[in-house]
Protein backbone atom coordinates (compact mmCIF):
# COMPACT_ATOMS: atom_id res chain seq x y z
CA UNK A 1 0.00 0.00 0.00
CA UNK A 2 1.66 3.21 -1.10
CA UNK A 3 0.92 5.21 2.24
CA UNK A 4 2.82 8.08 1.69
CA UNK A 5 -0.09 9.58 -0.59
CA UNK A 6 -2.52 9.21 2.00
CA UNK A 7 -0.52 10.07 4.98
CA UNK A 8 0.16 13.84 4.84
CA UNK A 9 -2.60 15.13 6.64
CA UNK A 10 -5.66 14.32 8.98
CA UNK A 11 -8.08 15.59 6.26
CA UNK A 12 -7.15 12.32 3.93
CA UNK A 13 -8.67 8.81 3.58
CA UNK A 14 -7.03 6.33 2.62
CA UNK A 15 -8.51 3.91 0.05
CA UNK A 16 -9.05 0.99 2.70
CA UNK A 17 -11.01 3.94 4.95
CA UNK A 18 -7.71 4.62 6.96
CA UNK A 19 -6.39 7.85 8.77
CA UNK A 20 -2.64 7.18 8.78
CA UNK A 21 -2.04 10.49 11.10
CA UNK A 22 -4.33 9.42 13.51
CA UNK A 23 -2.94 5.82 13.39
CA UNK A 24 0.96 7.15 13.48
CA UNK A 25 -0.35 9.12 16.77
CA UNK A 26 -1.42 5.68 18.18
CA UNK A 27 1.92 4.84 17.36
CA UNK A 28 3.65 7.55 19.86
CA UNK A 29 1.62 6.11 22.50
CA UNK A 30 3.31 2.54 21.93
CA UNK A 31 6.31 3.68 22.44
CA UNK A 32 6.08 5.35 26.03
CA UNK A 33 6.76 3.40 28.68
CA UNK A 34 4.23 1.18 30.58
CA UNK A 35 1.72 2.18 32.26
CA UNK A 36 -0.91 0.24 33.68
CA UNK A 37 -4.56 0.06 36.00
CA UNK A 38 -6.56 -2.24 37.62
CA UNK A 39 -9.83 -2.22 39.85
CA UNK A 40 -11.75 -3.87 42.34
CA UNK A 41 -15.24 -2.89 43.65
CA UNK A 42 -13.76 -0.27 46.17
CA UNK A 43 -10.52 0.36 44.70
CA UNK A 44 -8.23 1.37 41.79
CA UNK A 45 -4.84 1.38 41.29
CA UNK A 46 -2.21 2.89 38.68
CA UNK A 47 1.32 1.75 37.99
CA UNK A 48 3.94 2.88 35.37
CA UNK A 49 7.44 2.45 35.01
CA UNK A 50 9.13 5.83 34.90
CA UNK A 51 12.29 6.50 32.45
CA UNK A 52 15.33 7.98 33.28
CA UNK A 53 16.48 9.84 30.19
CA UNK A 54 20.30 9.51 31.55
CA UNK A 55 22.17 8.61 34.93
CA UNK A 56 22.08 12.86 35.55
CA UNK A 57 18.29 13.15 35.60
CA UNK A 58 15.60 12.45 37.20
CA UNK A 59 12.94 9.87 36.41
CA UNK A 60 10.36 11.17 34.27
CA UNK A 61 6.34 11.09 36.45
CA UNK A 62 3.71 9.66 34.68
CA UNK A 63 0.53 9.84 36.65
CA UNK A 64 -1.18 13.29 37.44
CA UNK A 65 -3.66 14.28 39.90
CA UNK A 66 -6.81 15.52 38.41
CA UNK A 67 -8.87 15.71 41.15
CA UNK A 68 -9.60 14.26 44.73
CA UNK A 69 -11.45 11.75 43.03
CA UNK A 70 -9.23 11.44 39.88
CA UNK A 71 -6.20 10.87 38.36
CA UNK A 72 -4.67 9.92 34.77
CA UNK A 73 -1.15 7.90 34.14
CA UNK A 74 -0.12 8.60 30.78
CA UNK A 75 1.86 7.11 27.58
CA UNK A 76 3.36 8.80 25.27
CA UNK A 77 4.62 12.57 24.37
CA UNK A 78 4.22 13.86 28.14
CA UNK A 79 4.08 17.85 26.58
CA UNK A 80 0.66 16.43 25.04
CA UNK A 81 -0.38 14.99 28.38
CA UNK A 82 0.23 18.30 30.42
CA UNK A 83 -2.14 19.84 28.28
CA UNK A 84 -4.91 17.12 28.60
CA UNK A 85 -4.17 17.20 32.08
CA UNK A 86 -4.29 20.88 32.99
CA UNK A 87 -7.22 20.60 30.84
CA UNK A 88 -9.06 18.39 32.90
CA UNK A 89 -7.89 20.11 36.46
CA UNK A 90 -10.00 23.13 35.07
CA UNK A 91 -13.12 21.31 34.22
CA UNK A 92 -12.92 19.53 37.27
CA UNK A 93 -12.21 22.79 39.18
CA UNK A 94 -15.24 24.83 37.36
CA UNK A 95 -17.62 21.70 38.32
CA UNK A 96 -16.94 21.89 42.00
CA UNK A 97 -17.15 25.08 41.57
CA UNK A 98 -20.45 25.32 40.10
CA UNK A 99 -22.05 22.14 41.98
CA UNK A 100 -20.05 21.86 45.05
CA UNK A 101 -19.27 18.20 44.08
CA UNK A 102 -17.12 15.98 41.95
CA UNK A 103 -16.86 15.82 38.57
CA UNK A 104 -18.52 12.79 37.18
CA UNK A 105 -15.75 10.03 35.39
CA UNK A 106 -17.27 9.40 32.28
CA UNK A 107 -18.06 12.67 31.67
CA UNK A 108 -14.85 14.28 31.74
CA UNK A 109 -13.52 11.30 29.62
CA UNK A 110 -16.15 12.19 27.67
CA UNK A 111 -14.96 15.31 27.13
CA UNK A 112 -11.07 14.59 26.52
CA UNK A 113 -12.85 11.96 23.99
CA UNK A 114 -14.48 14.92 22.01
CA UNK A 115 -11.50 17.15 22.57
CA UNK A 116 -9.29 14.79 20.77
CA UNK A 117 -11.58 14.31 18.00
CA UNK A 118 -11.59 17.53 17.01
CA UNK A 119 -8.12 17.56 16.03
CA UNK A 120 -8.35 14.63 13.87
CA UNK A 121 -10.76 16.19 11.31
CA UNK A 122 -8.57 19.74 10.49
CA UNK A 123 -6.25 20.23 8.26
CA UNK A 124 -3.92 22.16 10.54
CA UNK A 125 -3.85 20.45 13.35
CA UNK A 126 -2.46 17.31 14.56
CA UNK A 127 -3.92 14.71 16.78
CA UNK A 128 -2.38 14.60 20.71
CA UNK A 129 0.30 11.76 20.94
CA UNK A 130 -0.22 10.41 24.20
CA UNK A 131 -2.95 7.97 25.85
CA UNK A 132 -4.71 7.94 28.52
CA UNK A 133 -5.49 5.80 31.95
CA UNK A 134 -7.98 7.73 33.93
CA UNK A 135 -8.97 6.14 36.81
CA UNK A 136 -11.90 8.10 39.05
CA UNK A 137 -14.34 7.18 41.79
CA UNK A 138 -17.69 8.87 41.45
CA UNK A 139 -21.47 8.12 42.13
CA UNK A 140 -21.72 5.54 39.49
CA UNK A 141 -18.88 3.74 40.97
CA UNK A 142 -15.31 2.65 40.66
CA UNK A 143 -13.94 3.74 36.81
CA UNK A 144 -10.83 2.93 34.63
CA UNK A 145 -10.76 4.70 31.02
CA UNK A 146 -8.44 4.41 28.32
CA UNK A 147 -8.26 7.27 26.25
CA UNK A 148 -6.67 7.26 22.59
CA UNK A 149 -5.70 10.12 20.15
CA UNK A 150 -8.01 8.70 17.87
CA UNK A 151 -10.80 10.21 19.78
CA UNK A 152 -12.46 6.76 20.92
CA UNK A 153 -12.53 5.79 24.71
CA UNK A 154 -13.03 2.83 26.46
CA UNK A 155 -13.75 1.50 29.87
CA UNK A 156 -11.80 -1.50 31.72
CA UNK A 157 -11.64 -3.72 34.09
CA UNK A 158 -7.72 -3.59 33.84
CA UNK A 159 -5.56 -2.32 30.91
CA UNK A 160 -1.82 -1.64 30.31
CA UNK A 161 -0.54 0.90 27.55
CA UNK A 162 2.77 1.48 25.97
CA UNK A 163 5.34 -0.34 25.07
CA UNK A 164 5.69 -4.12 25.98
CA UNK A 165 2.74 -3.73 27.82
CA UNK A 166 1.05 -6.78 25.64
CA UNK A 167 3.16 -8.54 28.37
CA UNK A 168 1.09 -7.00 31.39
CA UNK A 169 -2.46 -7.64 29.71
CA UNK A 170 -1.39 -11.36 29.31
CA UNK A 171 -0.96 -11.13 33.13
CA UNK A 172 -4.31 -9.68 33.15
CA UNK A 173 -6.14 -11.80 30.96
CA UNK A 174 -5.24 -14.84 33.43
CA UNK A 175 -6.31 -13.30 36.83
CA UNK A 176 -8.62 -10.19 36.00
CA UNK A 177 -11.51 -12.68 37.39
CA UNK A 178 -10.08 -12.20 41.14
CA UNK A 179 -9.44 -8.46 40.74
CA UNK A 180 -13.00 -7.49 41.67
CA UNK A 181 -12.94 -8.79 45.12
CA UNK A 182 -9.41 -8.17 45.89
CA UNK A 183 -8.36 -5.90 48.66
CA UNK A 184 -6.02 -2.66 48.44
CA UNK A 185 -2.54 -4.30 48.84
CA UNK A 186 -3.80 -7.61 46.58
CA UNK A 187 -4.08 -5.29 43.65
CA UNK A 188 -0.99 -3.03 44.47
CA UNK A 189 0.76 -6.45 43.87
CA UNK A 190 -1.07 -7.79 41.08
CA UNK A 191 -0.13 -3.91 39.44
CA UNK A 192 3.34 -4.68 40.35
CA UNK A 193 3.39 -8.13 39.13
CA UNK A 194 1.96 -7.38 35.73
CA UNK A 195 4.68 -4.79 35.66
CA UNK A 196 7.66 -6.85 36.52
CA UNK A 197 6.62 -9.12 33.37
CA UNK A 198 7.13 -6.30 31.02
CA UNK A 199 10.62 -5.01 32.33
CA UNK A 200 13.47 -5.60 29.97
CA UNK A 201 15.70 -8.77 31.49
CA UNK A 202 18.35 -6.75 32.81
CA UNK A 203 16.20 -4.33 33.99
CA UNK A 204 14.81 -4.55 37.67
CA UNK A 205 11.86 -2.92 39.56
CA UNK A 206 12.75 -0.55 42.38
CA UNK A 207 11.03 2.99 44.48
CA UNK A 208 12.71 5.19 42.36
CA UNK A 209 11.58 3.68 39.09
CA UNK A 210 7.76 2.76 39.33
CA UNK A 211 5.13 4.76 40.47
CA UNK A 212 2.27 3.63 42.21
CA UNK A 213 -1.10 5.95 42.65
CA UNK A 214 -4.26 4.27 44.80
CA UNK A 215 -7.80 5.88 44.57
CA UNK A 216 -10.72 4.32 46.33
CA UNK A 217 -13.92 5.36 47.84
CA UNK A 218 -12.85 6.57 50.78
CA UNK A 219 -9.42 7.40 50.08
CA UNK A 220 -8.52 10.43 47.98
CA UNK A 221 -5.98 9.79 45.08
CA UNK A 222 -1.85 9.19 47.03
CA UNK A 223 1.15 7.95 45.74
CA UNK A 224 2.94 5.84 48.12
CA UNK A 225 5.80 6.87 49.17
CA UNK A 226 9.50 5.32 48.35
CA UNK A 227 9.86 3.28 51.86
CA UNK A 228 5.99 2.38 50.85
CA UNK A 229 7.01 1.19 47.49
CA UNK A 230 10.14 -0.73 49.01
CA UNK A 231 7.77 -2.92 51.35
CA UNK A 232 5.38 -3.89 48.16
CA UNK A 233 8.40 -4.69 45.70
CA UNK A 234 9.35 -7.14 48.71
CA UNK A 235 5.94 -8.16 49.35
CA UNK A 236 6.39 -9.10 45.19
CA UNK A 237 8.90 -12.40 45.58
CA UNK A 238 6.21 -13.92 48.34
CA UNK A 239 3.04 -12.77 46.43
CA UNK A 240 1.19 -15.70 44.49
CA UNK A 241 -2.36 -15.49 42.75
CA UNK A 242 -3.48 -18.78 43.21
CA UNK A 243 -3.29 -18.19 47.34
CA UNK A 244 -5.92 -15.57 46.41
CA UNK A 245 -7.91 -18.12 45.04
CA UNK A 246 -7.06 -20.47 47.54
CA UNK A 247 -8.49 -17.70 50.45
CA UNK A 248 -12.09 -17.64 48.35
CA UNK B 1 -23.86 40.21 13.78
CA UNK B 2 -24.20 39.87 17.46
CA UNK B 3 -25.71 42.74 19.27
CA UNK B 4 -24.41 43.37 22.95
CA UNK B 5 -27.03 44.89 24.70
CA UNK B 6 -25.16 45.42 27.54
CA UNK B 7 -22.29 47.70 25.92
CA UNK B 8 -25.09 49.57 24.26
CA UNK B 9 -26.96 50.76 27.51
CA UNK B 10 -30.04 49.31 26.46
CA UNK B 11 -29.60 46.48 28.77
CA UNK B 12 -32.65 46.88 31.68
CA UNK B 13 -32.08 45.96 35.11
CA UNK B 14 -34.71 44.63 37.37
CA UNK B 15 -35.59 46.74 40.33
CA UNK B 16 -38.59 45.70 41.47
CA UNK B 17 -40.51 42.95 40.39
CA UNK B 18 -44.31 42.80 38.46
CA UNK B 19 -45.90 39.67 38.54
CA UNK B 20 -44.88 37.85 41.86
CA UNK B 21 -45.56 35.05 43.87
CA UNK B 22 -45.52 34.61 48.00
CA UNK B 23 -44.05 32.59 50.68
CA UNK B 24 -42.77 29.33 50.59
CA UNK B 25 -42.82 27.31 53.20
CA UNK B 26 -40.18 23.98 53.67
CA UNK B 27 -39.90 21.85 56.22
CA UNK B 28 -38.00 18.02 56.79
CA UNK B 29 -40.19 15.31 58.14
CA UNK B 30 -39.10 11.91 58.93
CA UNK B 31 -39.52 10.52 55.52
CA UNK B 32 -38.41 13.38 53.47
CA UNK B 33 -39.15 16.72 52.95
CA UNK B 34 -42.19 18.76 51.92
CA UNK B 35 -42.71 22.11 50.50
CA UNK B 36 -45.89 24.53 50.69
CA UNK B 37 -46.64 27.13 48.37
CA UNK B 38 -50.08 29.34 47.68
CA UNK B 39 -51.73 28.97 44.00
CA UNK B 40 -51.35 33.04 43.80
CA UNK B 41 -49.26 35.37 41.80
CA UNK B 42 -50.04 39.06 42.18
CA UNK B 43 -50.08 42.55 39.99
CA UNK B 44 -48.75 44.24 42.77
CA UNK B 45 -51.48 44.18 44.93
CA UNK B 46 -54.21 42.91 42.40
CA UNK B 47 -54.74 39.27 43.11
CA UNK B 48 -54.45 38.28 39.69
CA UNK B 49 -53.74 34.75 38.60
CA UNK B 50 -55.36 32.42 41.40
CA UNK B 51 -54.76 29.12 39.76
CA UNK B 52 -50.69 28.88 39.39
CA UNK B 53 -48.54 25.94 40.47
CA UNK B 54 -45.53 27.24 41.71
CA UNK B 55 -43.86 24.00 42.53
CA UNK B 56 -41.78 22.64 39.91
CA UNK B 57 -40.29 18.97 39.30
CA UNK B 58 -36.64 19.51 38.31
CA UNK B 59 -35.95 16.03 38.75
CA UNK B 60 -36.83 12.47 40.01
CA UNK B 61 -36.00 13.07 43.43
CA UNK B 62 -35.29 17.15 43.50
CA UNK B 63 -38.47 19.79 43.26
CA UNK B 64 -37.76 23.97 43.59
CA UNK B 65 -40.63 26.84 44.78
CA UNK B 66 -39.71 30.26 45.37
CA UNK B 67 -41.08 33.55 45.98
CA UNK B 68 -40.79 36.67 44.15
CA UNK B 69 -40.90 37.83 40.38
CA UNK B 70 -42.91 34.75 38.59
CA UNK B 71 -40.89 35.46 35.32
CA UNK B 72 -37.80 34.30 37.20
CA UNK B 73 -39.31 31.54 38.35
CA UNK B 74 -40.02 30.11 35.36
CA UNK B 75 -36.92 30.79 33.86
CA UNK B 76 -35.18 28.87 36.94
CA UNK B 77 -37.32 25.84 35.82
CA UNK B 78 -35.78 25.94 32.51
CA UNK B 79 -32.26 26.26 33.47
CA UNK B 80 -32.55 23.79 35.86
CA UNK B 81 -34.43 21.45 33.61
CA UNK B 82 -31.64 21.93 30.95
CA UNK B 83 -28.96 20.63 33.60
CA UNK B 84 -31.25 17.80 33.98
CA UNK B 85 -30.77 16.64 30.41
CA UNK B 86 -27.13 17.08 30.17
CA UNK B 87 -27.47 13.20 31.06
CA UNK B 88 -29.26 13.17 28.68
CA UNK B 89 -26.16 14.22 26.15
CA UNK B 90 -23.60 12.42 27.83
CA UNK B 91 -25.30 9.04 28.48
CA UNK B 92 -23.95 7.91 31.63
CA UNK B 93 -27.14 8.42 33.80
CA UNK B 94 -25.29 10.41 36.19
CA UNK B 95 -28.07 12.88 37.65
CA UNK B 96 -27.37 16.10 39.81
CA UNK B 97 -28.38 15.67 43.39
CA UNK B 98 -30.35 17.99 44.65
CA UNK B 99 -27.53 20.05 46.60
CA UNK B 100 -25.69 20.34 43.10
CA UNK B 101 -28.62 22.53 42.29
CA UNK B 102 -28.57 24.54 45.10
CA UNK B 103 -25.22 25.57 44.29
CA UNK B 104 -25.79 25.54 40.49
CA UNK B 105 -28.68 28.56 41.36
CA UNK B 106 -26.01 29.87 44.28
CA UNK B 107 -23.65 30.52 41.26
CA UNK B 108 -26.19 31.49 38.93
CA UNK B 109 -27.78 33.93 41.30
CA UNK B 110 -24.69 35.35 42.34
CA UNK B 111 -23.16 36.09 39.10
CA UNK B 112 -26.90 37.76 38.23
CA UNK B 113 -26.37 39.83 41.58
CA UNK B 114 -22.96 41.05 40.45
CA UNK B 115 -24.18 42.86 37.41
CA UNK B 116 -26.88 44.18 39.31
CA UNK B 117 -29.30 42.42 37.61
CA UNK B 118 -30.87 39.71 40.21
CA UNK B 119 -32.88 36.74 40.17
CA UNK B 120 -35.26 39.15 41.80
CA UNK B 121 -36.64 35.73 44.02
CA UNK B 122 -36.13 33.76 47.24
CA UNK B 123 -35.54 30.18 45.78
CA UNK B 124 -36.50 27.03 47.83
CA UNK B 125 -34.82 23.53 46.45
CA UNK B 126 -36.08 20.13 47.97
CA UNK B 127 -34.94 16.60 47.24
CA UNK B 128 -33.79 13.31 49.11
CA UNK B 129 -30.72 11.52 47.54
CA UNK B 130 -29.05 8.49 48.72
CA UNK B 131 -31.38 8.45 51.90
CA UNK B 132 -30.62 12.02 53.22
CA UNK B 133 -32.91 14.73 52.79
CA UNK B 134 -31.88 18.07 51.49
CA UNK B 135 -33.36 21.75 51.67
CA UNK B 136 -31.34 24.77 50.34
CA UNK B 137 -32.20 28.12 50.67
CA UNK B 138 -30.75 30.84 47.88
CA UNK B 139 -31.49 33.66 48.24
CA UNK B 140 -31.87 37.08 45.95
CA UNK B 141 -28.10 37.91 46.26
CA UNK B 142 -26.96 33.96 45.71
CA UNK B 143 -26.09 33.33 49.97
CA UNK B 144 -26.48 29.13 50.04
CA UNK B 145 -28.15 27.88 53.08
CA UNK B 146 -29.20 24.32 53.97
CA UNK B 147 -31.40 23.75 56.66
CA UNK B 148 -34.10 21.81 58.23
CA UNK B 149 -37.24 24.24 57.85
CA UNK B 150 -37.03 26.93 55.27
CA UNK B 151 -40.07 30.06 54.98
CA UNK B 152 -39.30 32.87 52.50
CA UNK B 153 -40.81 36.11 52.41
CA UNK B 154 -43.61 36.97 55.26
CA UNK B 155 -43.99 33.62 56.52
CA UNK B 156 -40.00 34.24 58.22
CA UNK B 157 -42.09 36.75 60.04
CA UNK B 158 -45.03 35.16 60.83
CA UNK B 159 -44.69 31.57 61.11
CA UNK B 160 -41.61 30.44 62.22
CA UNK B 161 -43.31 30.52 65.78
CA UNK B 162 -45.73 28.23 64.85
CA UNK B 163 -43.42 25.54 63.24
CA UNK B 164 -40.97 26.10 66.58
CA UNK B 165 -43.59 25.35 68.60
CA UNK B 166 -45.60 22.26 66.39
CA UNK B 167 -42.93 20.79 64.42
CA UNK B 168 -39.59 18.73 64.87
CA UNK B 169 -37.67 17.51 61.92
CA UNK B 170 -38.83 13.60 62.34
CA UNK B 171 -42.21 14.23 62.61
CA UNK B 172 -44.59 12.21 60.28
CA UNK B 173 -45.79 13.42 56.81
CA UNK B 174 -49.37 14.73 58.12
CA UNK B 175 -48.23 16.45 60.99
CA UNK B 176 -45.80 18.57 58.69
CA UNK B 177 -48.94 18.95 56.22
CA UNK B 178 -50.81 19.84 59.44
CA UNK B 179 -48.18 23.07 60.43
CA UNK B 180 -47.89 23.98 56.67
CA UNK B 181 -51.54 24.16 56.34
CA UNK B 182 -51.59 26.17 59.61
CA UNK B 183 -49.20 28.65 58.84
CA UNK B 184 -51.18 29.13 55.60
CA UNK B 185 -53.85 29.82 57.61
CA UNK B 186 -52.18 32.77 59.49
CA UNK B 187 -50.35 33.95 56.36
CA UNK B 188 -54.12 34.46 54.67
CA UNK B 189 -55.17 36.51 57.82
CA UNK B 190 -52.08 38.59 57.93
CA UNK B 191 -50.27 38.50 54.57
CA UNK B 192 -52.35 41.22 52.04
CA UNK B 193 -50.64 39.30 49.03
CA UNK B 194 -51.95 35.39 50.26
CA UNK B 195 -54.33 33.41 49.21
CA UNK B 196 -56.50 30.72 50.69
CA UNK B 197 -55.61 28.17 48.14
CA UNK B 198 -52.62 26.15 48.71
CA UNK B 199 -50.40 23.46 47.38
CA UNK B 200 -48.24 20.19 48.58
CA UNK B 201 -45.42 18.82 47.05
CA UNK B 202 -43.36 15.96 49.26
CA UNK B 203 -40.15 14.40 48.02
CA UNK B 204 -39.57 11.28 49.73
CA UNK B 205 -37.79 7.95 48.82
CA UNK B 206 -40.29 6.91 46.21
CA UNK B 207 -39.47 10.31 43.91
CA UNK B 208 -41.33 13.80 44.21
CA UNK B 209 -44.74 13.87 44.46
CA UNK B 210 -47.02 17.12 43.64
CA UNK B 211 -50.63 17.40 45.38
CA UNK B 212 -53.35 19.32 44.08
CA UNK B 213 -53.93 22.45 45.22
CA UNK B 214 -56.41 22.45 48.42
CA UNK B 215 -58.21 25.15 50.56
CA UNK B 216 -57.08 26.14 54.30
CA UNK B 217 -59.54 26.37 56.56
CA UNK B 218 -61.16 29.86 57.48
CA UNK B 219 -63.82 30.91 59.54
CA UNK B 220 -65.11 33.89 58.87
CA UNK B 221 -68.84 34.10 60.70
CA UNK B 222 -67.52 35.30 63.87
CA UNK B 223 -70.08 37.29 65.88
CA UNK B 224 -67.49 40.17 65.96
CA UNK B 225 -67.68 40.69 61.62
CA UNK B 226 -71.67 39.60 62.15
CA UNK B 227 -72.16 42.71 64.70
CA UNK B 228 -68.96 44.86 63.13
CA UNK B 229 -67.77 45.76 66.39
CA UNK B 230 -64.71 47.15 64.83
CA UNK B 231 -66.17 49.43 62.74
CA UNK B 232 -68.69 51.47 65.40
CA UNK B 233 -67.75 55.15 65.51
CA UNK B 234 -65.97 56.68 68.21
CA UNK B 235 -67.13 59.59 69.90
CA UNK B 236 -65.49 61.53 72.64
Amino acid sequence: MLKHLYDTDCVTWSPQGKLFQVEYAMEAVKQGSICLGLKSNENVVLCSLKRQPSELAGYQEKQFKIDDHMAIAIAGLTADARVLCKYMRTECLEYKYTYESHHPVGRLVFKVAEKSQHKTQSGAKRPYGVGLLVAGIDPNGVHLFETCPSGNYYEYKCQAIGSRSQAARTYFESWFHLFEKSTLEQLILHGLSAIKKAIMEDEELNEKNVEVGILGKNLKFTHLNAQELKDYITKLDTFSPNSQIQQE
Amino acid sequence: MIFNSEISGQQQHTTSPVVTGGSVIALVYNGGVIVGTDTLCSYGSMATFKNVQKIAQISKNTIYASSGEFSDFQQVVKELAKIDRSALQYDDGVHPSPKDYGNFLARLSYKKRCKINPLYLQNVIAGFHNGERYLGLVDIYGTYLESNFITTGFASYFCKAIIANYWNENCTLDQAKQVIRECFKVLFCRDCRAHDVIQLAYVDAQGAHIEEPERVETKWDFNGFKSRANEKLHTQ
